[in-house]
């Protein structure tokens, strides 16, 4: 539906002014940050371990792989699409990054294997969604099938248990922050460089505003919507090898539900799923942390393991009907 | 167009067109169109809605193919494929809707496709991106920021931004459509005084404009466009007001209209009382009697789409009555069928069919809580299929007998009717139609035209939106003409004063 | 966006009522290469085990011709399903033993699904949110709930003990079948040839026509997933009757099957296309390939890639026959 079908749907009427507008937008758009600070708050009272250095270079390494995958998911929702196959892609490529270390392969060319298998995935994604036409949606769930499919095929059901040198990229730090963290930080740097400084970048955002004003204008549509889901693709190998490289096996489970934490990160950090709107800095990278410390909050006080399914539906749907209702307010 | 001075070698015009043609769907909307703009010269081009304007300054600006005809701009031959091609010859359609992107600033937006880059590399180079979009600003007297987000800007600097943009592409021949009717005085003064400077510089452009004193003054040459064909042409100063106004209505009386046979009842079957909408129509107050047929005439923007949205509860109306019938109506649009309104919208592919489904389907929709049975809603295939037919009939929809085929593949003319149908099936008290002919051949003009004055005869209550003078004119009891918002002047047709009544439509500095 | 057209549209559109020709064609082919494939022991457990996959499709069709699309259904089974245990099992219900366990059982499992299809009819109808982010979270929370609440309750994943009588509806092949069949007949009747039908295939096709015609979108759309929720519950009833337990997994490995079958079966991505009858033969196909495949040896997760393929195959060509 886009925005337009929206405000239809909607009955948008001319009796909010536009300063009201503006104030509730801004007020919407500032709800993640107002949230992060009540929950710190609130379990950190409860809780005095909570509010510690531990504790917050936890909650980066956990965040990590979930920034990096979720800044190519930022790049695909700014042209209203989704990506749902990125922990398929994972999963693939951590199978087979697994076999190949334990074969005795090298760690560079195994953590080169994982990156090439998200681009290549990424790439018939592409293909899909803009030489076949298919719905984003439809595309990367077929494709979430076949790659959770693929990969369980690869790993024989069975967990793979990768050599130690492996889990050195998780276990590090530097300057006291993890080397994951160092890690997902470059990539958040560089996505939004990308965003904000390259034609490309920009280009991404008016196709994002309006797919055919932006063809008439003469910017490639099918090449940059292309190239989206190849860089997402990207990011969900690298991502995929900074969450191996903390657990250091691969289950059948690997990589389940990346899609969900990416996807609400992005919306939680302001990226519309109308498209057109969106930062991977601070925005995503704030989302990613939100929900790192809501569940880090969650552990600190001991909720029930079971709960956490459902707390994380309930921030996705909050995210979500933020994102509707601001879009709705939208001139 | 060359004169003594420059007899050595005659530049040649800068835009040529030559017996240009287009119909769409069998109907002829240009019908041959000479029109010539030498450098450095401003062409005023007025016409009525549905003159062709529009659809010949798409083909100039690459969007539309013509049937027949040549072009030529400078001397060459000149056939865009697309909006690029006629770019990059250098002809700039600077569009009422316009195509900026809000949520880039005024640089970005300029050098989408033509970023200056770092060195070689993929990075923009900001400090030149931003020297660039100064100098563009300043060549059309914009004073803001290159950083500045499109969406802080009001409608008039958008507009200058979009003219730079055109500059920024060599643009030889610049086309204004309709440039001022977002625009507050000030800044439609800056406009005028920027079109002098660049004509000044050489540059050529076509203004389209409602606005006939502007289009008097700030024009070299001035063409009038009626029934897709130049009717009049010449330098500005030939023509005036009155002229202009009397080129554009002037035609022979087509007998397409049917006679009506009985003259409408004086019992009020609708009635708006001081209908205000914010920002979109203003105290508008008129009854339709039953049997009467009561036409809307008004230019783009005047708010009459607008206004039957809001008496048909697509849109909720801030203050005032909507009376059928003596009770005042309320609710969404189903509730005002179930008391007898209909509403034939402007864009029938929009939302008025269901275009993949079968023309069945199509007549039965609005009429689905009649024809089923409660408590399920069970609807009698038999039953819907003979009401169907009937209907189809009824309205004479021609040619495709199959009634399952997806409405898509109907003429013009028979997706209309399909659409008529559907409404009549519900047996509406008050029918209001939004522009009802566009696009429509002549004959089944003709037949819709018949099927109108029949419905009144009958008894309901016709309000008819167009555009069309000569169309309202001949099905219309009474005519009402709406400017800016709101009613400018109610007339009786037995006057026969086209002139009057486009003068009432058009912008009040020119009435 | 625009994407360059294969040539497909012209293989698409030629053929009419293409499921039944893929349908007989596996048939076909599965019995030839196959062996014990056409048995009678065979052919009636494909018909057996494909009946509550038979229902969710049969819901998820009216979703789809809505323009929309349900991605919770098969975590809303495991919710009713365990909604059904918490009510009537012996070990751990509420009513357990008591003589009306089976039928407040079943009123609570309808209930459950209902109020699901509600929560999603609401969010996509009024609220005018996406869809398939809508199902989505609301599939993970009704997944999460079922799995706490049966933790809460039995302490495992699984309740057992549950009335003969209420087993007897999912566990004897011939109730189970009646009642599919019958849900699937009066979902076609629902769609073909009431009001309600026509109005929900007006949404699919053009939302704003549908609203101009006197369609109350908000509404004939929430109660597309109002029904894709209730026939949701009537698969969980006759899963949980077949396999004797109450259980969150029930219906999990089926979100797939679902989409697949119905997009097979010509119910267009995009809205307004679509038949109940169409949805039964693909979710046939569906079933016929999974029973081949196992009857091949083939692993689970070979399948679960081809059944992947299919389903972009199905979709690619729903593009193209659209554009045709």
């Amino acid at each position: 539906m886009n925005v337009r079908e929206l405000k239809t749907a909607l009955n948008y009427d001319v009796d909010a002014t536009e300063r009201q507008r503006r104030l509730t937008r801004q007020a919407l758009g500032a709800a993640p940050v107002v949230l992060f600070v009540l929950v710190v708050c609130i379990v950190g009272l409860q809780s005095e371990r909570f509010v510690t250095r531990e504790t917050a270079v936890q909650i980066m390494a956990q965040a990590a792989p979930t920034v990096v995958v979720a800044v190519g998911m930022t790049f695909v929702l700014l042209t209203a699409g989704v990506d749902l196959s990125v922990g398929a892609l994972m999963f693939v490529g951590a199978g087979l990054a697994g076999h190949l270390a334990v074969a005795g392969w090298p760690l560079g060319l195994a953590a080169g294997v994982m990156v090439a298998v998200g681009v290549a995935g990424g790439f018939v994604n592409s293909v899909l969604v803009t030489r076949l036409g298919l719905m984003p949606f439809v595309a990367t769930l077929a494709m979430l099938y076949i790659g959770r499919g693929a990969g369980r095929w690869i790993t024989e059901t069975r967990a793979i248990n990768l050599p130690e040198s492996f889990l050195v990229l998780g276990a590090s730090s530097w300057l006291g922050v993890p080397t994951v963290a160092w890690i997902a930080s470059a990539v958040a740097v560089a996505g939004q460089l990308v965003l904000s400084s390259t034609p490309f970048g920009r280009q991404l955002y008016a196709l994002g505003a309006n797919a055919e004003a932006a063809r008439k204008v003469g910017v490639n549509t099918a090449r940059v919507t292309a190239a989206v889901y190849i860089v997402s693709g990207a990011c969900a190998g690298l991502g995929g090898l900074l969450a191996l490289s903390q657990l250091g096996a691969v289950s059948p489970r690997f990589g389940e539900l990346y899609e969900f934490d990416a996807i609400t990160a992005a919306v939680l950090g302001g990226t519309s799923l109308y498209g057109g709107h969106g930062r991977v800095l601070p925005g995503t990278v704030l989302g990613a942390l939100l929900l790192k410390t809501v569940f880090s909050a969650l552990v600190s006080v001991q909720a029930n393991p079971y709960l956490y399914p459902l707390i994380t539906a309930a921030i996705i749907f909050t995210a979500v009907l933020v994102d509707t209702l601001r879009t709705r307010l939208a001139d | 167009m060359s004169t003594e001075a420059s007899a050595a070698t005659p530049t040649p015009p800068r835009v040529v067109l030559e017996g240009v043609r287009r119909s769409f769907g069998g109907v002829a909307v240009l019908r041959g169109v000479d029109v010539t703009i030498a450098a450095g010269e401003v062409l005023g081009l007025v016409g009525e809605n549905g003159a062709g304007k529009s659809t010949l300054m798409n083909i100039l600006g690459g969007d539309l193919q013509p049937d027949a005809g040549a072009m030529r701009v400078e001397g060459r031959a000149f056939q865009p494929r697309s909006p690029s091609d006629a770019r990059n010859a250098g002809i700039a359609f600077v569009h009422q809707e316009l195509t900026l992107f809000p949520n880039l600033t005024i640089a970005e937006n300029l050098q989408l496709v033509r970023f200056p880059r770092r060195a070689g590399g993929p990075w923009i180079n900001r400090t030149v991106s931003r020297r660039l979009a100064a100098q563009s600003l300043e060549r059309v007297g914009l004073q803001r920021s290159p950083n500045t987000r499109v969406e802080r800007l009001s409608a008039g600097e958008r507009q200058l931004v979009e003219i730079a943009r055109a500059l920024d592409s060599d643009a030889r021949v610049l086309i204004l459509d309709e440039p001022t009717t977002s625009l507050g005085a000030s800044e439609r003064d800056r406009l005028h005084r920027l079109v002098r400077e660049l004509r000044l510089a050489g540059l050529s452009a076509i203004y389209i404009s409602h606005e006939l004193h502007d289009v008097l003054r700030e024009c070299d040459r001035i063409a009038v466009l009626r029934d897709g064909a130049v009717v009049a042409t010449g330098s500005a100063g030939d023509f005036s007001v009155d002229s202009l106004v009397r080129h554009m209505v002037g035609r022979e009386v087509r007998q397409l209209y049917p006679a009506r046979r009985s003259s409408p009842a004086l019992e009020p079957v609708l009635e708006l009382r001081d209908v205000t909408r914010r920002g979109v129509v203003r105290g508008i107050t008129f009854t339709v009697h039953r049997g009467e047929i009561v036409g809307i005439f008004g230019l783009m923007g005047a708010g009459r789409s607008e206004l039957t949205r809001v008496i048909f509860g697509l849109d909720r109306h801030t203050s005032g009555e909507i009376l059928l019938q003596g009770a005042s109506l309320r609710g969404g649009p189903w509730q005002r069928i179930a008391r007898g309104l209909a509403l034939v919208t402007e864009d029938r592919r929009l939302d008025g069919l269901c275009l993949e489904a079968s023309v069945a389907d199509n007549l039965a929709l609005a009429s689905l809580r009649t024809l089923s049975r409660p408590p399920l809603g069970i609807l009698h295939r038999t039953a819907v299929d003979a009401a169907v037919r009937q209907i189809g009939a009824d309205v004479r929809l021609t040619g495709t007998a199959d009634l399952e085929a997806p409405v898509a593949r109907l003429s013009g003319g028979n997706q209309q009717k399909v659409v008529l149908g559907k409404w009549l099936l519900t047996r509406p008290r008050v029918l209001v139609l939004d522009e009802p002919t566009r696009g429509i051949d002549v004959g089944a003009r003709a037949e819709i035209y018949q099927l109108l004055q029949r419905l009144a005869d009958s008894g309901t209550g016709l309000l008819v939106v167009s555009s069309d003078l000569d169309e309202l004119m001949g099905i219309s009891d009474r005519i009402l003409v709406m400017r800016h918002g709101d009613i400018s002047g109610s007339f009786e047709p037995g006057s026969l004063e086209r002139e009057r009544l486009l003068r009432a439509a058009l912008p009040a500095s020119v009435a | 966006m625009r994407a360059a057209t294969w040539p497909l549209s012209r293989a698409a559109a030629g053929a009419r009522a293409p499921i039944l020709v893929l349908c007989a064609a596996a048939f076909i082919a599965f019995t030839v290469t196959i062996q014990g494939f056409a048995s009678a022991a065979n052919l009636s457990g494909i018909l057996i085990a494909a009946l509550p996959l038979l229902l969710l499709a049969t819901g998820q069709t009216f979703v789809l011709v809505s323009g929309g699309i349900d991605l919770s259904a098969t975590a809303v089974v495991g919710l009713v399903s365990v909604a059904g245990g918490l009510v009537m099992s012996a070990d751990a219900g509420l009513l357990a033993d008591h003589g009306a366990a089976p039928f407040a059982g079943l009123l609570v499992m309808l209930a459950t699904g209902i109020l699901a299809g509600v929560v999603n009819g609401t969010c996509v109808g009024t609220l005018a949110m996406p869809s398939f982010m809508v199902t989505l979270t609301v599939g993970m929370f009704a997944g999460g709930l079922a799995v706490l609440l049966v933790r809460l309750a039995a302490g495992t994943e699984t309740m057992f003990s549950l009335p003969r009588v209420f087993v007897g509806i999912g566990g004897t092949p011939l109730v189970a079948g009646l009642v599919a069949s019958g849900c699937a007949v009066a979902a076609q009747g629902l769609l073909g040839k009431t009001s309600y039908g026509r109005m929900l295939r007006a949404v699919g096709y053009n939302p704003r026509a549908a609203r101009v015609s006197g369609v109350r979108v908000a509404r004939v759309t929430a109660g597309a997933y109002v029904l894709s929720g209730l026939f949701a519950a009537f698969a969980a009833i006759l899963l949980t009757g077949s396999l004797e337990t109450a259980s969150p997994a029930h219906g999990r490995p089926l979100l797939l099957d679902v989409i697949g079958a119905t997009v097979i079966g010509g119910t267009g991505l995009s809205g307004g296309r679509g038949q109940v009858w169409g949805t039964a033969l693909g979710v046939l196909f569906l079933a016929m390939l999974g029973n081949a495949l196992t009857l091949l040896n083939l692993s689970d997760f070979v399948i679960t890639i081809v059944k992947g393929f299919v389903i972009l195959v199905a979709a690619i060509l729903d593009h193209a026959r659209g554009r045709g």
